[in-house]
């Protein structure tokens, strides 16, 4: 028998700010309110668009495309970079806000939270709709008047984001029981989260080519036939309102990536780029109480070719000079030294610091350990790269303070 | 147009008690006085120890981002956009 449209009240609402870095940039500078504005990586034509504003939206321009591209559409958009404190600051005052309204506030990203009331609802005696209505009127008074959201209320997590992108910017929706098939007739496969051309080609492949058809399919046929595995009862269940994403994913690694503003094959400039990325993933892995037995390099080089190269160790790292040893060596192993582009560096699998058996002859280990906690500390206190490796003393601030897309933790 | 300022300015400013709330009125810069008509956003940054606050605000012809260090009350103009492209 199948499983009917899950009857809950919906108890989730997912917050979403609208084009979050550009939307801030204009609420902290009127002059660019109302105009075509993007926040790019970089301002020069080849720089990738992390944010375009809503005016920038509406003249076609998207996340993703290159500031030339840009250009070309509205010869007059703004181009600025990100001010990655004002946006952080703008981020921490949204989620302050949504924690006044349940202790279940979980951030999916920057500009994105989802707020449980499962346990909290009875206690606001207002609906959800109401509720999602003053976070909308708290935002515009206490971070600003040029600040808007999208709220979706649903019972799960993906019903609650497809509810947020319905009626952009400044929507709020519901998605429940009575109006789930009158939604699904109105969107496309690929207005689901987690739904991307690919899949939706698999989906038609299947015979899919509606929401409605994809609500309509069997549990068998999504799990044998559509997805080849589990994926296919999440999403069975996921399409009829059952929540199946509350789960809290472990960190498995630390990562830093450059795309180098001068690409170069001068392997000194390179490594001292490489030591810079690995301070960074260094004081996050310290930071986390963790030493990574792995670490990872991925090059992409001028002509677009992509040479990564991976490797476990049987040493526990945790100084920045441990890592950086062991990328360099992998680093060495390039088979062609050719223009580089971008760098990214990545340490894994974890082993808790304080469980490892230290020897009881060699306390060089554990003294070096104490000298970088202290160097962070250090940093932590007096600044960014107060005390820092000779390597990094001409290039301190050649890589620049980004906020990554995706999963806060 | 943006143009990266980093020049000691002087400020007159308020701070109202009653109302908890601070407005910057007056921005002396290179022998000119500017008058603030609005605060648009206000934040704080921390390096390291020291703690600076972050002004960003409007005559209604030019936004500045004004910064004030707490540690030597220094007034800082950082930046100057008259919000064109550049």
């Amino acid at each position: 028998m199948d499983l009917p449209i899950n009857p809950a009240n919906p108890s989730l609402i997912h917050i979403d700010l609208n084009s979050c870095f550009a939307t801030v940039m204009q609420q902290a500078h009127i002059q660019l309110r109302g105009k075509p504005l993007v926040i790019a990586a970089y301002t020069t034509l080849g720089g990738c668009i992390l944010s375009p504003s809503i005016e920038a939206k509406k003249l076609g321009i998207k996340t993703g495309m290159r500031v030339g591209e840009a250009k070309k559409i509205c010869p007059e958009v703004i181009v600025r970079q990100s001010d990655t404190d004002l946006i952080r600051d703008a981020s921490s005052k949204f989620i302050k806000i949504c924690e006044d309204y349940s202790p279940d506030v979980i951030p999916k990203s920057i500009d994105e939270v989802v707020i449980n009331f499962t346990e909290a609802e009875s206690y606001w005696k207002k609906s959800l709709p109401e509720i999602g209505k003053e976070i909308k009127n708290r935002f515009h008074k206490e971070i600003g008047e040029w600040i808007f959201c999208n709220v979706g209320i649903a019972t799960n997590r993906m019903l609650a984001k497809l509810a947020s992108s319905l009626h952009k910017p400044d929507g709020l929706d519901v998605i429940n029981q009575e109006n789930i098939y009158k939604i699904y007739s109105s969107i496309k496969l690929v207005d689901f989260p987690g739904i991307n051309t690919m899949y939706q080609i698999r989906l038609n492949a299947a015979g899919i080519f509606t929401p409605l058809d994809f609500l309509s399919a069997k549990n068998d046929y999504l799990r044998k036939v559509v997805f080849k595995g589990i994926a296919g009862h999440y999403w069975y269940l996921r399409l009829r309102g059952y929540e199946v994403d509350d789960f809290i994913s472990t960190r498995k690694s630390f990562g830093q990536e450059y795309s180098l503003g001068e690409k170069t094959s001068d392997q000194e400039k390179l490594a001292k780029l490489i030591m810079m990325l690995t301070e960074k993933m260094g004081r996050r892995l310290r930071a986390s109480g963790q030493t990574a037995q792995g670490v990872h390099l991925g090059l992409l080089y001028d002509d677009w070719t992509f040479w990564h190269k991976g490797k476990k160790f049987s040493e526990f790292l945790y100084t920045t000079s441990e890592l950086f040893q062991k990328v360099m060596f992998i680093f060495s192993r390039q088979p062609v030294k050719k223009i580089v582009r971008k760098i990214a560096v990545t340490c894994f699998d974890f082993v808790p610091a304080d469980s490892q058996t230290l020897s009881l002859f060699e306390d060089s280990i554990e003294k070096k350990r104490k000298v970088s906690l202290a160097v962070d500390e250090i940093n932590d206190r007096y600044g960014e790269y107060v005390i820092s490796p000779a390597l990094m003393i001409e290039s301190k601030k050649t890589i620049l303070d980004r906020i990554a897309f995706g999963n806060r933790k | 147009m943006l143009e990266k300022v980093f020049e000691k300015v002087s400020i007159i400013f308020s701070y109202n008690r009653e109302k908890n709330s601070f407005t910057i009125y007056k921005m002396g810069w290179r022998k000119r006085d500017y008058f603030i008509k609005r605060m648009a956003y206000h934040h704080k940054v921390r390096e390291g120890r020291d703690l600076f606050h972050i002004f960003h605000v409007t005559d209604d012809n030019l936004d500045f981002r004004i910064r004030f260090d707490t540690e030597n009350l220094e007034w800082i103009l950082e930046e100057v956009s008259d919000g064109s492209a550049n």
